[in-house]
Order: structure tokens, then sequence, then C-alpha cells
């Protein structure tokens, strides 16, 4: 296990010491940058406090000199938003934080995306995405596939006021495997439910793992419309679609 | 029925944004209860109840003579002024909320902000007007009438679009305090408008929740502007945020607007602590999971809950889902009347 001297960048250790408060997240992070080369931090450095240019900058020069874009994809730009997300989850920033950290990263993944693609690596798993009917808000749901593509998801983004017959549309056209709702409106929140009733309606609920997300949405109110997670933000959306994926796979 | 009323829902609702003593708790609505269900009692349906003033007139007494509410709010949806200024509107239907197209955006920076000529009249501004000399005709001194007049925080999400307003707050303050202050136009013509039609208070939303932007950046955009509506505007105010808001309570308990509508996610009890008896505070019923899955046994709760706290006006924390059961929100009513028996 690394310490946290062993983090070479001073901005990131001062970022740990400072907004990281439970330990086995501080000893991850640690053992993460710690595990990255210079080069790496700097660009997870510049991606925490929102700077496109540099991080579009810094990719562009570790991709010249050979750095695979995999290593500068988890060490760099991921890595970066993952003290992003605790930072967020513990409300010492806020969403436009968060979304000049989004733009930061966007630049750098414009780099990455087409060598990954070309590469022709497997996605972890189809993700169809939208906001439900009736709602426009999408901040939410584009963080969340920004993150999903950044950890190896095939993500397909319906965007908003997705009616339930776009949502099955969508799964069964994709053949997914995972489903992400998102609502920012108490008074969307119930078209969640009866999209996942038309699923049950149209006998395609034991095919697709449906995960619920937004401001007002709770782990009651998911459990209470039936469905198989709930996470908070971007960085939990992650952590369930993986569990969700590997469920459908097994199931 | 209370055991002694002594006032009218009007003085009531009154009294209760001046902190003055009331005969009873009264039941507020800041934002809106229209259900499917009462549109259909009285055959008023969005969209239409939204663009026609005799519907939404209609509509909105149904808070009143239906659910035993103190106040009666005309103004349902967020987009009337939204509308008036040049945002593409999604009217949808009956079981679901007009919105702005937000992805559309009519601005893209300060000096694209030009207010169209005459925006106050607006078929979508002047059926509030309309349908508030309506309600004034109809209910004369009996029930207070909440108008909603929407703040320029809020006003900058529909014109902007959210995601490049947020953005333009943090790359540039001072440009998004020019835009700030050009809307508040809107804000305070709108305002008036109602006023002189006769409402007795405003609703005021002004969406900086603690989901999206810090209590500092209420502070530092918002606080004194929200105090100057309070001078500006001649009847008492009522702010509402969603969402969590318990780190900016204080701030804007000095604005010296009357009241704060807030949401579920504060408690009553912290809520109060938080403001100090110098705000009232009105609320605070969740609704996805209360009023519209629940039921009047969890709603019977969260009304005792907020009575024992001590808020002076009890309701929804926001415009309720369109499909709440009438029952849910008839719970509200009498368990307030129960409390004061």
């Amino acid at each position: 296990m690394a310490d946290i001297t062993d983090v070479a960048n001073a901005f990131l250790r001062s970022e740990i010491e400072e907004f990281v408060e439970r330990p086995n997240e501080s000893a991850r992070l640690v053992d993460l940058y710690a595990g990255a080369s210079p080069e790496m931090q700097a660009i997870a450095a510049a991606l925490v406090e929102g700077e496109d240019d540099d991080v579009d900058r810094l990719t562009t020069e570790a991709l010249a000199a050979g750095v695979p874009a995999l290593e500068v994809m988890d060490n760099g730009l991921i890595a970066g938003m993952s003290l992003v997300g605790i930072k967020f989850r513990e409300s010492f920033i806020f969403v436009p934080e968060v979304l000049a950290c989004a733009r930061a990263m966007k630049a750098g993944m414009a780099h990455i995306e087409p060598i990954l693609s070309a590469s022709g690596i497997e996605p972890l798993a189809t993700v169809i995405m939208g906001t439900v009917k009736g709602d426009l808000h999408d901040i939410g749901k584009n963080l969340c596939i920004m993150m999903l593509r950044g950890a190896g998801f095939d993500v397909v983004d319906l965007g908003v006021d997705v009616s339930p017959d776009d949502f099955i549309d969508a799964v069964e056209e994709h053949d997914a495997g995972v489903l992400g709702m998102s609502a920012l409106l108490t008074t969307t929140m119930p078209n969640m439910g009866k999209t996942i009733e038309a699923f049950i309606d149209a006998d395609l609920r034991e095919r697709v793992r449906i995960m619920v997300g937004g401001a007002p949405v709770t782990q009651e109110f998911a459990d209470d419309m039936g469905a198989d997670g709930y996470g908070k933000d971007a960085v939990a959306c992650v952590e369930l679609a993986k569990a969700l994926a590997g469920a459908a796979r097994g199931a | 029925m209370s055991a002694v009323e002594t006032m009218t829902s009007r003085e009531r609702v009154l009294a209760a944004l001046r902190r003055e003593p009331v005969d009873r708790t009264p039941l507020v609505n800041p934002t809106s209860v229209a259900t499917v269900e009462l549109m259909d009692l009285v055959d008023a349906p969005f969209p239409e109840a939204n663009r026609e003033p005799e519907l939404m007139a209609r509509l909105a007494m149904t808070g009143h003579t239906e659910l035993g509410f103190d106040a009666v709010m005309p103004v349902f949806s967020i987009i009337q002024e939204s509308s008036a200024l040049g945002c593409k509107i999604q009217w949808e239907q009956k079981d679901n909320w007009p919105t702005v197209r937000m992805r559309e955006p009519v601005y893209e920076t300060v000096d694209d902000i030009r207010l169209p000529d005459g925006w106050i009249d607006h078929p979508d501004t002047q059926c509030v007007i309309q349908a508030i000399k309506i309600l004034r005709r109809e209910l004369g001194d009996e029930v207070a009438i909440i108008g909603k007049t929407m703040g320029p925080w809020s006003l900058a999400y529909h014109t902007f679009g959210v995601e490049p307003f947020l953005l333009l707050s943090l790359d540039d303050p001072k440009a998004t305090a020019e835009v700030l202050r050009r809307l508040e136009q809107v804000t305070i013509d709108f305002g008036l408008a109602q006023i002189e039609a006769g409402v007795d208070a405003l609703t005021l939303p002004d969406h900086a929740t603690g989901d999206l932007v810090s209590g500092e950046y209420y502070k530092r955009y918002l606080q004194e502007m929200h105090a100057a509506f309070a001078e500006q505007l001649p009847v008492p105010l009522i702010l509402h945020i969603c969402g969590r808001t318990v780190d900016r309570m204080g701030y804007i308990a000095e604005t010296g607007m009357a009241a704060f509508h807030f949401d579920s996610k504060n408690t009553p009890a912290e809520s109060m602590a938080a403001v100090e008896g110098r705000i009232s505070l009105v609320g605070n019923v969740n609704n996805p999971e209360t009023l519209f899955a629940k039921g009047p046994e969890a709603v019977r709760a969260e009304v005792l809950a907020n009575l024992e706290a001590g808020v002076q006006m009890i309701g929804p924390e926001c415009a309720i889902p369109l499909q709440t059961p009438i029952e849910s929100l008839r719970a509200i009513s009498e368990t307030v009347h129960a409390y004061h028996a």
C-alpha cells in the first residue's frame, strides 16, 4: 500500500488530504495516483481543477509520447474524475464545478475515443440511458454517460423526454442488458414507475436490469418502483452498472 | 373543522406571512396542487388550463373548494413568462407538465438579452393576470390568492439552458451577475402586474438549489437581489427553492422576504432552527413518495412533524405529480384541522 508521500503531484496530495475523509477511499486514491506516472498525475490534477485546455494539451502530449490511450484514460482522466466524484458527493463542490471537470474530461476523451474505437476493445456491456417522459433535464444523465463510456460501456443515449415505448424499443434494438433512467423533477419521477410497468407489460422486465437516478430520487423510491438499483451520482452509477451488467450476464 | 376559527382563510394566510398569531395553522400551496382528478372534476384540463384564464381560475379554485387550502395558486407551471420571452415550450397533454425546451436556448451571451417589446401582454402572461382578476372577483376577501413570478436565476436556466448557465456562473461571474441584473426586470414587472390584478402574495421560485449550487453561490449571486425584490414588490414574497437548502436558509432569512417554501430534503426541525424566526416557513410534505405513492397515513405523519416543529404554513414541498390521489391531498387539510380541534 502506497503512502501519501508517494504521490508526486503536490496538488493531488493536498486535495486528498483536504477532501477525502473516508480512509478506504483515501488509500485507494493514494494507490491509484502513486502508481501513475507524473504525466498521468498532471492530467488528473488538471481535470480536478477543471482546466480543459490543460487536459487537452497534456493528453495530446502523452499520446504523442507513446503512452497507451487506455493508460491515459484510466490513470489520468478517470483517476481525476474519481476525486471529483468524491468531492461532489461530500458537497465540497457542486454542479458548476463538476461540469467544468466534465468539460475537461471531454477534451481529453476527444483524443482517446477514436484510438479506443479503432482498437476494437469489447465494451463491458451496452447501457441504454435517457431522461423520462415529460422531463427535459439532462445534466446528471450526461455526466453518468460520460463516466460510463470512460469505464468501458457502450452507451446509447436516448436524450430527454423519453417515452416508455422508446425505452423498450432501444433495449430490444440494441439487445441491452442495462437501462438507466433519470428524472430531476418530483412531478416526473412517477414516469420511471410507468416505464418499468411498460417493460413488465411487454414481458421484457426479466431481460433488462433497470437503474434509476436523479436529484429527487431515493433508494426507497427506486425499491418501491421495482428498479434493480439506484445511483446517487455518476460515480455510483458506474459501480451500479458494472454490478448490474454482471448480474445480467449471469442471468 | 377546527374548534374555533375566528379568521377568514385570507386573514389567516396573511397573518402567518407576517409571523403574527393565527387561529389555526394555514394550509398554503405556494406552487401547485393541480391534479388530473381535479382537472376532470371541473373540466379544466392541462394544457388549456395553463393558457385560458377561465380554466386556469377554475382549476386553481379547487385548491380551496376541494382540498381545503386557505390559498389558491393559479400559476401551476413555471413557464408563463419564459414563453413570453420567446422560449420554446412543450405544452404536453393533460397528464404531463408543460416544460421549457432548455436544449433550445434563446440566449447565448449576456448581450443577447433583449426583452421582447410588450412581453407582459403575451397571451401566456396575460392568462395569469386575467385568471387572478377572475379569482379575486369570485373569492372576494375570503381566500388568499397567491401569484408567481420567476426569479432571474430560474429564468436564466430557461433562456440560456441549465448547463451553459451553470458553466457561465463559474467561468465568468461578472457576466453572470449582468445576466441576472437584466432578467430581474422580468421578475419585477410580472410581479407588479399580478399585484395590480389582485394577488395577496407572490411565490418567487429561483432554483439556486443545493442539488446544483452551493449556499455561497446563493449569497454571492442572489441574496442582495432577493432583498431588493422584497422592497420592490409590495406584497409578501414566498421564495421557493427545491432540494437541499438548509445551508442557505440563514441567508434567505436575511432577505426580508415573508416566507420560504422548503423541500422535504430538509427536516422541519432543522429548517426552523436555521431560520431562527426571521422568516416564515411553508412546506414540506414530500411529493413523490408520500403524497403520490404512500397515501394519507404517511401524509398525516409528515404534516404532524411540521406542526410540531412550528412550521407556520403547511402544504406540499413543491408542485405535485399530476397523478397524486385527491385523498392524499385532503389528508393535509384533515390533519391540520384535527390538530387544532
